[in-house]
């Protein structure tokens, strides 16, 4: 305990100045479990008169007299006045922080508390974001806050989750703002969850309208963690280890099984059998190849922070470094997939004089991330184990990689594949604001906030020469299996962005009852992204520690190439928040944004907003003793969205389309004005409603949420087919309108029982989305190709739910013949043990007209729940997530291959009449074509998730007094335990090929699934 | 400190009143169209974007000449991996055609691409103050483009849109035009391109590759053949005859190797290379073909195995006839040196014979890149040959067989250079049997090269040939307009009978 002892002597120093007048004594104690709290602070308010608490929670302080106010504060707890009122005896029970911010919640450029909110915020605080083994912050957010969908866009390692407040309401990016610390962000990759304070979601119109134009898929908040005034100083430790495995196993054919099927597949088409399959028991189990790709994969995090803070500053220095290896290839090669982070932050505050505060938020990330192909139905590791035969072994007798006699093009051997593959990107980000703020008269409060952005990223990507031939002088290696020159691409990425803020905000009462609070603001802001790359083939050595552009030797093989893109945001915006007498609420906002996207005609865009609430429990005639609080609140407002590329109002010639002229084959360039421009451009609108209900009851220890919300988004951008023969690309229109509505619940409860603390709490979310209009003449868009069935799976179109599954219809298999003829005309080769397709439209043909609404990827139902108890130093919690009425389309068998191997449910095929009416028979030519896209590919995609399990033991303060710590903590944690899902494939959590296309969701392209995780870890302060 | 408030509200004032400008930003890559079309570069650049089109056989999905002209005829069949890779392929083959193919929405797109740019170059390059000459030969090029892309469209499609000029979008909702006054337009640019364009021998060498004088009036003539206008044809054929620019002198099997690219037989040809550095997608930045890859065996020889010759066609060939060797491979064949066409090295597949015309060696393979569909072969789409026997034709017809019988024996003369024994001795048919003479002819000189389809449907002949393969008289000599084309115009278009 020697700083406590430094810091009493520091105090002794100073504080013997004053005058002894009494001496008051007590003992400070943790609210919820009666703990007492050793070396909290207790001071003289307005004097630097002090002390801190002994081992046993105990203090004594002299004061200047029996008027005094002394304030009690504590790490991690809420920071209590009390006037002494003349008495010598002060114990006070202080209640932990967390209570405290349910209290107050972030709002756009400012707080409220929650009582006085009027719109729709979703708060999750920073122990909820430590729950499980969470590298990134988008990923914590799951199942955590109502009308939040968080989809892991891939299991592999740094991969970004994809976010979705209250839906998809737009047909373009659905992707929220992020706003970190005040400060614009794309992109939340650099952050480190243990850096998070709080984040809150702000989800209707209204809350989001102060962020204007961009705030159209709603705004995530961020505030980091600093500091406190007037706290010791803390350091904190958190380190964890882990190891990750595959969740699941797909149960495929083995070797002679796989055999089987193939001879009766060759044999129906009329063709014999391959030879060497002609007794396919003696194949045995071939080769598992889901094993050959998956292994345990190590995850370590450890994180080190130093907070604390004197009267006039406070701050906290934070590093971190986290480590994921990725399930897949673990056992192959070095870093074929992998994630690594390194962060550092300071944030500090400094009141520098009565009436100026200063302060600063500056982190540095640095993270490299090894990828491998990925979401890929042609050459992702995961389709590739699905799919090669399993007769082909890893190796071949010499100890080098075997191809697969059957296999070609994409299906290549997904061990070597791995083995092949040196993808790194290296980011060097910087994010960083200083503000000034000075308070010239009481409650008015200028603030100016400048806010830096800045990365430089590198890719680098080596292809090495490998052949896996037999004999390579022959080299019989299909293509996929050889690489014979090798290339090497460096590309670099510099991106810069910076913003500026200046904002007033006027606090002040109108008589006692009517509290006002006026924003005005601006804020301007830039980026600019340089991109340069070069790439070279043919270097002797085949190191990929040396392959460098340089040592390439095919000189007239170096290219380069270098673009430059800019953007820049104006806004001006203000907000009035009224409160009348803690019973009415309202607030009313506007914002002015103008973005160099659009055209000098509709460069601005006006977005505005108004809310209301009513806190019923206020009023003089509620007097319900069980409810303790009761608000209704509603709100309205517009919002904006203008994420389409840059300068679509221009009409832009492209050169590089180039044509090849001369003898020597000269590329030549050739310029055309590709797209059709479209002046006229603006902003993409929509406005939403919100209604919501918020109840407490029991003293706060039930808490009810309930929301309702209708939301219009008219004149969407989007680039909608036009006729072909006007020739141009189509340019981007404001042409479609949609309409998403939902519900949104949560529920709370808390309570001790004894010495007992527990809680559990819940959110679902119900959602349902149509497209209202495309345009006029518009046609459907089809989007989400399947290889194996050379068609789009997807169509978005008036009166569909967004994004849905669209196909042919399935109605069992023909047993026999005369069931063939008796339906409608398939195919003349159609046989029994076929799929009978519906003839929708009636007409005795069934073709393409015979298509119809197979499912959607949208789910209906959202939701998350949790619980945790904690009793004798012990703590458990558990979270849960999942979604349901949502379909999948299992697109991870490219059946228009005819050697690949499958789903052991083949094994059920029709062979007979009677045999099955949902497998069809095995054919490799397929006449049919049972393998077009339909219902047998469509699947179940609900899900529940045990996301998190976590067990923990808090060392009593006993043992911690004697080594002189605040906390230590051991816990051990698995993430992603339990999954219960119809779905076959490997995870129910399918996200997006590319993020920015939002209409190609839910198709299982072969997606790299999410890690079951088992950490250990321990946390300790002092 | 009283003034200390005034300061940020300045600070306010002065963001406020920088924002306007501030927010106003210019293409940094790309040129703006109101600085472009201003100097003969720009012109030259304008018309090669409409060159580009010509390269487009992948652009969505595949449309290469040889799936209309031969898996759609009785000489070749789809191929592949098995029937569900590129099924719409199988289905248009056998006329069950699917009306929302891809495929022939990716022809419609591509030719009406090039067709949009040919619309610029000729609304554009009129007003640049440059050297008339080169103005007037850019003009002939973007004439002949068009053309070219509306003899595709027309051929295919039947009646199609006719856009002359870049629409606006008031001007999107448009039907189609009856196929009379298409081929009206195509014979009208291709005049006025034959009257600007230089001969062959007035290029550069710098400038092969670019349409000619002799492109534009074989162009022509193809359009007078397939509208049977035999009368004008003869004397258009004779002219390119006569001009001295092409000849027969090169030896069969050289046509289709690298050296043998804009050879002395070469009127118009689709020019690739195999080092651009593309890849799959959207070829615009592909200068490369898909096609060497596409009809390249599976297996061993890394391709995708499409476009199987019959055994059908392989009998059409007269014994000893060299041009089969050149033409298919057959079991046992080197293919290059990739090895030895074997069941077992072309992936296990039943096939007998692959076609060669396309084939290229493992040594020419592209250097960067995806290596398979960076294919360095130049699309034969005119040659001295066909020219010849359609000259053949046009004056059967006529009555002129003497002519007819002269261009079919100079073209077998030359097929039989590469010939050890005494073989396709010269024609002395009169006649019908003449006309067939010609016929065949026609098939094995120019098998695989992406005409018999569309030579069919222009002699009156496919729904005899095509009878098994489900040809059915009055609907299949065209294919299905895409439907989304209908719909993205309301029904302004409206579909084929029959579809």
């Amino acid at each position: 305990m020697k700083r406590s002892l430094l810091f009493c002597l520091l105090w002794l120093c100073i504080g013997t100045t004053g005058f002894a007048q009494m001496t008051v004594t007590g003992t400070l104690t943790d609210a919820t479990d009666g703990e007492p709290l050793i070396g909290a602070t207790v001071l003289v308010k307005d004097s630097s008169t002090g002390t801190v608490t002994e081992f046993d929670g105990s203090y004594s302080l002299e004061v200047p007299d029996g008027n005094a106010v002394l304030v009690f504060s504590y790490t991690g707890m809420q920071t209590v006045e009390e006037p002494v009122g003349g008495r010598t005896t002060i114990d006070k029970a202080l209640s932990s922080d967390a209570e405290l911010l349910e209290e107050v919640v972030v709002i756009g450029y400012g707080s409220q508390k929650r009582s006085q909110i009027t719109g729709a915020v979703g708060v999750v605080n920073a122990e909820e974001l430590t729950d499980g083994a969470n590298v990134r912050v988008d990923q914590a957010l799951q199942g955590k806050a109502a009308g939040v969908l968080v989809t892991q866009n891939s299991g592999s390692p740094g991969a970004a989750a994809l976010l979705r407040i209250r839906g998809i309401s737009t047909i373009n990016d659905a992707s929220p703002l992020f706003i970190v610390d005040g400060v614009r962000v794309e992109g939340i990759d650099y952050l480190n969850p243990n850096d998070i304070e709080t984040v809150s979601v702000l989800k209707d119109a209204a809350s989001a309208a102060i962020y204007g134009a961009s705030a159209g898929n709603g705004v995530i908040l961020i505030t980091t963690k600093g500091g406190k005034f007037n706290q010791v100083g803390k350091v904190s430790y958190e380190g964890n280890f882990g190891i990750q495995t595959v969740g699941r196993k797909l149960n495929l054919l083995n070797a002679s099984e796989y055999a089987l099927i193939q001879n009766e597949a060759y044999v129906a088409a009329g063709n014999r059998p391959l030879p060497e399959f002609s007794n396919p028991a003696a194949l045995g189990e071939g080769t598992d190849w889901q094993d050959a790709i998956f292994g345990d994969a190590p995850m370590a995090s450890q994180q080190l922070a130093f907070s604390g803070g004197s009267e006039t500053s406070s701050y906290l220095v934070s590093g971190n470094y986290t480590l994921q290896e990725g399930i897949i290839g673990a056992d192959i090669g070095e870093n074929k997939s992998r994630f690594e982070r390194y962060t550092a932050r300071f944030n500090s505050n400094h009141k520098l004089k009565d009436w100026l505060n200063i302060g600063n938020r500056l982190s540095y990330t640095n993270f490299n991330r090894n990828a491998l192909a990925e979401n890929n139905q042609f050459n992702s590791p995961v389709i590739r184990a699905l799919n090669i035969d399993p007769v082909t072994p890893v190796f071949k007798n010499d100890g080098t990689y075997a191809y697969s006699r059957y296999a070609d093009t994409d299906i290549a051997n997904p061990v070597n594949a791995i083995e092949q593959t040196y993808n790194t990107w290296t980011n060097n980000r910087v994010v960083g604001n200083i503000f000034a703020e000075i308070e010239p008269i009481k409650g008015l409060k200028i603030r100016s906030d400048y806010a830096g952005d800045v990365s430089f990223a590198r890719e680098d990507i080596f292809l090495p020469r490998f052949d896996l031939s037999r004999d390579t002088m022959l080299s019989d290696a299909p293509a996929a299996e050889k690489n014979l020159i090798n290339t090497v691409v460096a590309n670099r990425y510099i991106w810069t962005g910076w913003q500026w803020e200046n904002t007033i905000n006027y606090t002040f009462n109108v008589a006692a009852r009517n509290t006002f609070n006026i924003l005005l603001g601006t804020t301007a802001r830039a980026n600019r992204g340089n991109v340069t790359g070069a790439s070279g083939t043919n270097l002797p050595n085949n190191d990929p520690d040396f392959a460098f552009i340089n040592n390439t030797i095919d000189l007239e093989n170096r290219r380069s190439f270098g673009y430059v893109f800019e953007g820049a945001g104006s806004s001006i915006f203000g907000r009035i928040l009224y409160d009348f007498d803690d019973r009415y609420n309202i607030t009313a906002s506007v914002r002015r944004d103008g973005s160099s996207r659009f055209g000098p005609g509709n460069r601005f865009g006006i977005f505005p907003a108004a809310s209301f609430g009513w806190n019923i429990t206020n009023e003089d005639f509620f007097n319900v003793e069980q409810i303790s609080r009761a608000k209704l609140r509603a709100s309205w407002g517009v919002n904006g969205n203008d994420r389409i590329p840059d300068f679509q109002f221009l009409t832009v010639i492209q050169p590089g389309q180039n044509y090849v002229f001369g003898p020597t084959e000269s590329i030549t360039n050739g310029s055309t004005p590709i797209t059709a421009s479209n002046p006229d451009i603006k902003w993409e609108e929509s406005t939403q409603t919100n209604i919501g209900l918020d109840v407490e009851l029991f003293d706060g220890k039930v808490e009810l949420i309930a929301d309702y919300f209708n939301k219009k988004t008219i004149d969407m951008l989007y680039a909608v087919p036009i006729p072909f023969h006007v020739g141009a690309e189509p340019g981007i229109q404001n042409i479609a309108d949609m309409v998403n509505t939902g519900w949104e619940f949560t529920a709370n409860h808390r309570n001790r029982i004894g010495k007992i603390e527990y809680n559990v709490g819940g959110n679902v979310t119900f959602t349902d989305t149509e497209i209202t209009s495309l345009g006029n003449g518009a046609e459907p868009i089809f989007t989400g190709r399947i290889q194996s069935a050379n068609a789009n799976a997807i169509k978005t179109d008036v009166g569909l739910p967004l994004a849905a599954f669209w196909g042919y219809q399935t109605d069992g298999l023909f047993q026999n013949q005369a069931e063939v003829d008796a339906h409608a005309f398939q195919n003349k080769d159609t046989a029994p043990g076929d799929i009978r397709f519906k003839d929708l439209n009636n007409d005795g043909v069934i073709d393409s007209e015979d298509q119809g609404l197979l499912g959607s990827a949208l789910p209906d139902v959202t939701f998350g729940f949790n619980a945790g108890m904690k009793f004798m130093g012990f703590d458990i919690a558990v979270g849960f997530y999942g979604t349901a009425g949502n379909e999948i389309y299992n697109n991870t068998t490219r059946y228009d291959f005819i050697y690949v191997n499958r789903p052991n449910t083949v094994l059920n095929r029709w062979t007979g009449e009677g045999t099955s009416n949902s497998e069809p028979r095995v054919n490799i030519e397929d006449p049919n074509q049972n393998a077009r896209i339909s219902d047998r590919f469509i699947e179940d995609g609900s899900f529940l998730r045990m996301r998190s399990l976590e067990l923990g033991y808090n060392l009593p303060a006993v043992i911690l007094q004697k080594i002189r710590m605040s906390k230590i903590r051991a816990y051990v944690q698995g993430t992603n335990l339990v999954t219960w899902t119809n779905y076959s494939g490997y995870d129910p959590v399918i996200g997006q090929v590319n993020p920015g296309q939002g209409l190609e969701i839910g198709i299982d392209y072969g997606f790299y699934p999410t890690a079951r995780g088992f950490l250990v870890g321990l946390q300790a302060e002092f | 400190m009283t003034y200390i408030k005034y300061f940020p509200v300045v600070m306010l004032l002065l963001a406020l009143g920088c924002s306007k400008d501030f927010i106003e930003k210019e293409p940094l890559v790309g040129t703006q169209e109101t600085v472009f079309y201003q100097t003969e570069e720009d012109a030259i650049f304008a018309v090669n974007s409409a060159y580009a089109a010509l390269q487009f056989e992948m652009s969505g999905a595949g449309h290469f000449r040889w799936f209309w002209g031969d898996i759609m005829s009785d000489d070749s069949t789809k191929g592949g991996s098995g029937p569900n890779d590129v099924n719409d392929l199988l289905l248009l083959e056998t006329f069950a055609g699917p009306t929302n193919t891809d495929l022939l929405e990716s022809e419609w797109r591509a030719d009406y691409t090039g067709i949009y740019r040919s619309n610029v170059v000729l609304q554009k390059v009129p007003d640049i103050e440059m050297d008339e000459t080169l103005k007037a030969r850019i003009l002939g090029e973007a004439k002949f483009i068009r053309a070219y892309f509306y003899y595709q469209l027309v051929t295919i499609f039947g009646d199609v849109p006719l856009v002359l000029e870049p629409l606006a979008p008031s001007e999107y909702q448009i039907g189609r035009t009856p196929k009379a006054e298409v081929w009206a337009a195509i014979e009208q640019d291709l005049r006025e391109a034959s009257e600007v364009l230089p001969f062959r021998s007035g290029y550069s060498a710098a400038n092969t590759g670019r349409v000619t004088k002799g492109a534009a009036q074989a162009m022509l003539l193809k359009a007078l053949l397939y509208q049977q206008k035999f009368g004008e044809a003869q004397p258009l054929a004779e002219e390119i005859r006569d001009s001295g620019e092409y000849n027969l002198s090169e030896r069969y099997e050289d046509i289709f190797t690298q050296e043998g690219e804009n050879g002395p037989g070469s009127v118009f040809e689709i020019q690739y290379m195999n080092a651009s550095g593309g890849n799959w997608g959207y070829n615009q930045q592909n200068e490369g073909t898909f096609t060497n890859v596409f009809q390249r065996a599976r297996g061993q020889f890394e391709g995708f195995g499409f476009n199987i010759p019959t055994q059908e066609f392989v009998q059409e060939f007269e014994p000893g006839d060299p041009r089969l060797r050149a033409t298919v491979f057959s079991e046992g064949d080197a293919m290059g040196d990739r090895g030895i066409f074997t069941k077992e090295a072309t992936g296990g597949f039943p096939h007998d014979y692959y076609p060669k015309k396309y084939f290229n060696n493992a040594s020419e393979a592209a250097p960067f890149g995806d290596q398979a569909p960076n294919g360095l072969s130049n699309d034969r789409v005119i040659r001295y040959a066909d020219v010849l026997l359609m000259l053949a034709e046009a004056a059967y017809h006529n009555g002129d067989e003497d002519t007819a019988r002269a261009a079919v024996n100079a073209v077998r003369a030359r097929a039989r250079m590469s010939a050890t024994q005494p073989v396709l001795l010269p024609i002395a048919s009169t006649g019908p049997n003449l006309l067939q003479s010609i016929y065949h002819e026609r098939r094995v000189e120019l098998g695989l090269e992406g005409h018999r389809f569309f030579d069919l449907v222009r002699q009156n002949r496919a729904a005899e040939v095509l009878a098994d393969e489900g040809f059915t008289a009055g609907v299949h000599e065209v294919f299905p307009v895409p439907d989304s084309q209908i719909q993205a115009t309301n029904g302004e278009i409206v579909q084929n009978p029959g579809y």
